[in-house]
């Protein structure tokens, strides 16, 4: 089992650089779902492994919350937000993509070396899945410096949580059913709050690119 | 009677979206921090005497009752101060029911979340009410909704709410530190966790530990993760700047803290916590420093001075004796009083005169005799002067320094100390004296309650600094060795 838990956390990471390469935002809600898709088969095959194997049916309710949430309910609002902001958004990136592209490998490359330095790790957890969903919040935390969009800062703060999610399940088999629960209620929280913020700003800046909010200094 | 002080909150949120008459809203927020307060000293009996106050789901001992006790009485404080408040603020136009409700409703929630992150065991609910701590708290930094407040919002939401979920991270590390170790129930139990934490897993223990401390580290105000910090705290209406500043920050210090424990006792020693806490300490204090003597805004030197502050409770608990974590603890308590006093009596002069730059606020004594009086007062006692609080337990955590041998970073902390206290005696005068263009000003207090609030906590710095009852010392005696694991 722990092969094809190999492919796919190869796969989440790829999808995070697929995310990375993408222009525009409608490209970034697509790659979103995607990449909450593979975590939600993750979630899957791991709850139904824990019924067979120890009765536990709470990993298989959180897979059916990924599905509900991340894969249909919050992309969707993403897009609500989007066409209700349209008119102003145009392509978002900075630098060119190749270029971003190579520096989330050399974050890869970074993470490698810093978890497989750490001794006695590798006891505990697949060095593999490790490094990888590590680097998916690495990448995410990169998408969000990289973009000026506000929804560009949101899908990489929710791809920040897809990586941290995935990292909880393959290192510790998911956490307590009740904290699982909570995560749910409050990123679904933040993404609402920061999509009425997205209108807010579209509102008073007449703009979303976060790069005008630049008032409060000193 | 944890589960009460839980459900007190929601029952008023729930009661604020039916009320329909604005001195209704202030009873019942008044009544409903009253209670909670009540409930907060009858389990601080208990704990007093058992020790701790534990339950499946809850668990109070002296480290937590002690901060519970400042969260709901500051609340409490800034309840009252908020009801005159309000309606200054919302003279211009009639008095808007549906904001006076939008912010109760909100403030209740805000502190639902960090008594909630107070009164539990598991840390991975703790995580979650602290980050629910932001998700109340972004519309009120928001509230004035232009284009300032609307950006420190945004910030606020988006680093704090990255900075929390890598701190998840740190949650999951210690999780997995702790599998093979401890039973389903106790899966993230702090209580079970300190009591194995010799024979956790330190490899995870340690990359746990570096991410929970940029997490909480980012909603404590430690630089260099503290930049949300001065546009939030300078934007929000004053109450909620003495909200965030005086107990906010407390709560993720408190998570910081609890993980140290768990750290220091599977390791074994202080030095690899210690060092971590230090350095992020010793930038916040500089980082402030340098900020404190350049700023011209009233609020966001206040809020660089909270930045020092926690970086000084930072230090103190990365010394780890128990003399310095003593120190650390009574430092949170008066800096949580001085500071929500401070942003209290700043809120009263700047609906005053209307404007937060210091250069422009002049003859304060004249103008308020009793908030501006309290006001530099106040400013003295966060610079660190005898007699107030303040000084008492920096003097503490220096003496504990150097009793380690630690003479660089004593000295430092001391220049550093210096350097903050010009830097605020600067800004004092230039609000002490100069006469300003104030004669349009009606001279007097508007915000009678709040003015009272104001001089009481006053009396209590003041009073504290000089003579501390010895219960509170006890307890803070009693949660230094819940601290320190002996």
């Amino acid at each position: 089992m722990s092969s094809l838990f190999d492919i796919l956390s190869v796969m989440i990471l790829l999808s995070s650089f697929v995310l990375m390469a993408n222009k525009r935002i409608k490209s970034y809600i697509k790659t979103f779902r995607i990449q909450s898709l593979l975590i939600a088969i993750v979630a899957g095959i791991l709850g139904i492994q824990l019924i067979i194997n120890e009765g536990r049916v709470d990993v298989l309710i959180v897979c059916i919350i990924i599905v509900l949430l991340k894969v249909i309910y919050i992309p969707n609002l993403l897009r609500r937000t989007y066409l209700g902001v349209e008119h102003r958004v145009e392509k978002d990136f900075i630098w060119n993509i190749p270029i971003l592209v190579l520096i989330c490998c050399g974050l890869v490359v970074f993470i490698y070396f810093s978890i497989t330095a750490i001794e006695g790790i590798s006891e505990d957890i697949s060095t593999i899945q490790l490094v990888n969903s590590v680097s998916v919040v690495l990448i995410g935390l990169f998408f969000m410096i990289s973009r000026k969009k506000a929804i560009g800062l949101i899908i990489g703060f929710l791809e920040l949580e897809n990586g941290i999610f995935v990292t909880a399940m393959f290192a510790t088999d998911g956490m307590p059913f009740i904290v699982d629960l909570g995560i749910f209620i409050d990123m679904l929280t933040a993404v609402m709050i920061m999509g009425v913020m997205v209108f807010r700003i579209s509102d008073k800046f007449d703009t979303i690119n976060i790069d005008e909010l630049n008032k409060l200094k000193g | 009677m944890s589960l009460l002080l839980l459900i007190i909150p929601l029952i008023a949120v729930l009661l604020f979206i039916f009320i329909k008459k604005d001195y209704l809203l202030h009873a019942v927020s008044i009544s409903a921090l009253g209670l909670q307060v009540l409930l907060a000293a009858f389990l601080t009996k208990d704990v007093v005497v058992f020790g701790k106050v534990e339950s499946a789901f809850f668990y109070l001992d002296s480290l937590s009752i002690i901060i519970l006790d400042i969260v709901l009485l500051i609340s409490f404080f800034v309840a009252v101060y908020s009801i005159q408040y309000l309606k200054e603020d919302l003279r211009p136009g009639a008095l808007d029911l549906k904001k006076v409700k939008l912010y109760y409703i909100l403030m209740h929630l805000f502190i639902f979340t960090m008594v909630l992150a107070l009164v539990v065991k598991n840390m991975g609910i703790m995580w979650i009410a602290i980050e629910a701590t932001t998700l109340a708290s972004v519309f009120l930094v928001g509230f004035d909704n232009d284009k300032f407040s609307l950006e420190a919002a945004w910030k606020y939401i988006i680093i704090c709410s990255v900075g929390i979920a890598i701190a998840m991270l740190g949650i999951i590390l210690l999780h997995l530190s702790s599998i093979g170790l401890l039973e389903n129930s106790g899966f993230l139990d702090w209580v079970a966790l300190m009591e194995n934490a010799e024979s956790l897993k330190s490899a995870s223990v340690r990359l746990a530990f570096i991410f929970i401390l940029v997490g909480f580290g980012t909603k404590a105000g430690l630089a260099p993760m503290h930049t949300w910090l001065p546009d939030a705290h300078s934007q929000a209406p004053s109450p909620i700047s003495a909200l965030l500043s005086g107990v906010l920050l407390n709560s993720a210090m408190y998570g910081i803290i609890r993980m140290t424990a768990i750290v220091n006792k599977s390791l074994g020693s202080s030095i690899y916590a210690g060092r971590l806490l230090m350095a992020l300490g010793i930038l916040s204090i500089v980082t402030a420093a340098f900020f404190i003597l350049t700023q011209r805004d009233l609020k966001r030197l206040l809020a660089y001075s909270s930045i020092e502050h926690m970086g000084i409770v930072a230090v103190a608990i990365g010394f780890f004796t128990p003399l310095s974590i003593y120190g650390g603890l009574l430092h949170m308590i008066n800096h949580s009083f001085t500071k929500s006093m401070l942003f209290l009596s700043s809120g009263t002069l700047i609906q005053k005169y209307g404007t937060k730059n210091i250069a422009k606020i002049k003859g304060v004594i004249r103008l308020l005799p009793f908030s501006g009086i309290a006001f530099l007062l106040g400013l003295f006692a966060i610079a660190g002067m005898p007699p107030f609080s303040i000084f008492a337990s920096e003097f503490g955590i220096l003496i504990s320094v150097f009793e380690e041998g630690s003479y660089f970073i004593g000295g430092a902390l001391a220049i550093l100390f210096a350097i903050i206290f010009a830097g605020i005696g600067v800004a004092m005068f230039r609000i002490f004296y100069g006469k300003g263009e104030e004669k349009d000003i009606e001279p007097g207090e508007n915000n009678i309650p709040g003015a009272v609030v104001i001089i009481i906590l006053l009396v209590i710095i003041a009073i504290t600094g000089l003579f501390m009852p010895e219960t509170i010392l006890d307890l803070v005696y009693d949660a230094q060795s819940v601290i320190s694991g002996i």
